[in-house]
């Protein structure tokens, strides 16, 4: 099955089991990956586990966007990248555990501002109900809890 | 207990869905985000729990709030205050103004962007006749950071000249003097201004200078009392303290250290002034100083 490959090309398998026939310059975007194949420990299927079908194939867009416009005007590429981020919680995080995980440190950059921008300048009971889903009593007591914490904050 | 019961809250503190959401953010993830935030939004998410709160802490985003020598801003402190402090410690301690040079400079960071800003105490200028009690005198007050101010009664040379070498990090700064016309005081709980020694700033304008060591200079002009003209439509320049801009320096690296001269002259002697207070030189980043405008004159 490798000797049917272009040289240049790996094959990553999602934990679901579906499997991604990417280049390997777009690949070793991940630092882990790039470690990977320095290390020659990977065969040309590099598993991925913890990154479902969906998730990973939205990290190798993403990739494969950063790799062909390296050359291309940064100002198209910012568009790119809050267009790109601007999905739902869920998608979110789990692309931000990928980028994490993976250490895809352009992606993890463009989700972290993404993040800082959906939480700044609201006020924390705003983002427990909003993001984390609180409920009523876990706002008062955790607020208490927090409030003795965090006394000598500055603000 | 204060445990147990925030475990509890954190285990049912992801998303709505049931699967895990935004509260399940590793915390170097957090690091990452804190990047892009403020100091006091960092704090105030600092409650958010408990991944937030540990990289609230951490210093790796204390020190991208810091300037980038703060270690110079750090040596003019005593060692003993200083010494064992975290990165975020360190932020809050200097983004609370402390003096230094015997009390006379204070120096402290902007909060929101953690940007250096300096004030110089008319302690640490040279004032024409300082010595003499006929025509300059220190007057305590809260009003002042440094709680005193130099008022003077009355003299024909007036000139205020001071000096400051410091090693500001790269920046646009502005540099301006704090004056009050007119001598101020409580009475019975009020504050009250006397302009019995007033006299003299509406005849010829007082030139406002500085020069850096690296020969960028500014100077401006202006008459601190209104004329004739101005008084017609009320005098906005007695009770109160105006900040007189003289222009704005770029410092493009930190180091060598910049060496900044500033002095302020009304030397026409053909005719006495007096009754004013002196407080201070500010140097403060210039689109800060734009956000806080309040009575400067451009």
């Amino acid at each position: 099955m490798s000797s049917s490959l272009e040289k240049n090309m790996l094959i990553l398998r999602s934990s679901d089991g579906e499997e991604f026939i990417v280049p390997e310059v777009v690949a070793v975007m991940s630092k882990a990956i790039k470690n990977m194949v320095e290390d020659e420990c990977a065969s040309n299927t590099i598993p991925v586990p913890n990154v479902d079908a969906n998730i990973l194939a939205m990290v190798i867009e993403f990739c494969k966007k950063h790799d062909e416009s390296e050359a291309e005007a940064a100002s198209d590429l910012k568009t790119f990248d809050s267009e790109f981020v601007n999905r739902g919680q869920e998608a979110l995080y789990d692309l931000i555990t990928a980028a994490n995980f993976r250490d895809v440190k352009e992606l993890l950059d463009a989700l972290c501002q993404n993040v800082a921008e959906m939480i700044k300048g609201k006020s924390v009971h705003h983002i427990r109900i909003q993001f984390l889903g609180y409920q009523l009593f876990e706002i008062l007591t955790s607020n208490f809890i927090w409030n003795i914490w965090c006394d000598r904050d500055f603000d | 207990m204060g445990a147990s019961l925030s475990s509890l809250t954190e285990s049912n503190g992801s998303s709505n869905g049931g699967g895990p959401g935004f509260g399940d953010i590793p915390e170097s993830c957090v690091v990452c985000v804190f990047l892009y935030l403020t100091p006091p939004e960092i704090c105030n998410l600092a409650r958010l729990n408990r991944a937030f709160r540990g990289a609230a802490s951490s210093d790796s985003v204390w020190e991208s709030k810091l300037p980038s020598n703060y270690h110079d801003i750090l040596n003019l402190m005593p060692p003993e205050r200083h010494q064992n402090l975290t990165k975020k410690d360190i932020f809050a301690l200097l983004s609370r103004p402390f003096p230094f040079d015997d009390g006379n400079k204070a120096l402290w960071l902007d909060r929101v962007t953690g940007r250096v800003c300096m004030s110089i105490s008319a302690k640490g200028m040279a004032i024409t006749g300082i010595e003499d009690r006929r025509y300059w005198n220190w007057v305590p007050t809260e009003e002042s950071r440094f709680h005193v101010v130099a008022y003077l009664q009355q003299i024909w040379w007036f000139e205020v000249d001071g000096v400051i070498k410091f090693p500001f990090p790269a920046d646009i700064y502005t540099l301006s003097f704090r004056i009050h016309l007119g001598k101020f005081s409580k009475r019975l709980g009020r504050r009250v201004c006397s302009f019995e020694h007033t006299h003299g700033w509406d005849i010829k304008p007082v030139r406002f200078e500085f020069s850096t060591s690296d020969g960028q200079q500014a100077s401006t002009q202006c008459c601190l009392d209104a004329t004739q003209q101005d008084n017609a439509n009320g005098n906005h320049k007695r009770s109160c303290w105006i900040e007189y801009k003289v222009g704005q320096f770029i410092v493009k690296e930190s180091d060598p250290t910049t060496e900044v001269r500033f002095s302020m002259k009304q030397i026409d002697c053909t005719h006495s002034k007096g009754g004013l207070c002196v407080d201070c030189v500010s140097i403060i980043p210039s689109d800060l100083k734009d956000r806080r405008r309040i009575g400067v004159l451009k």
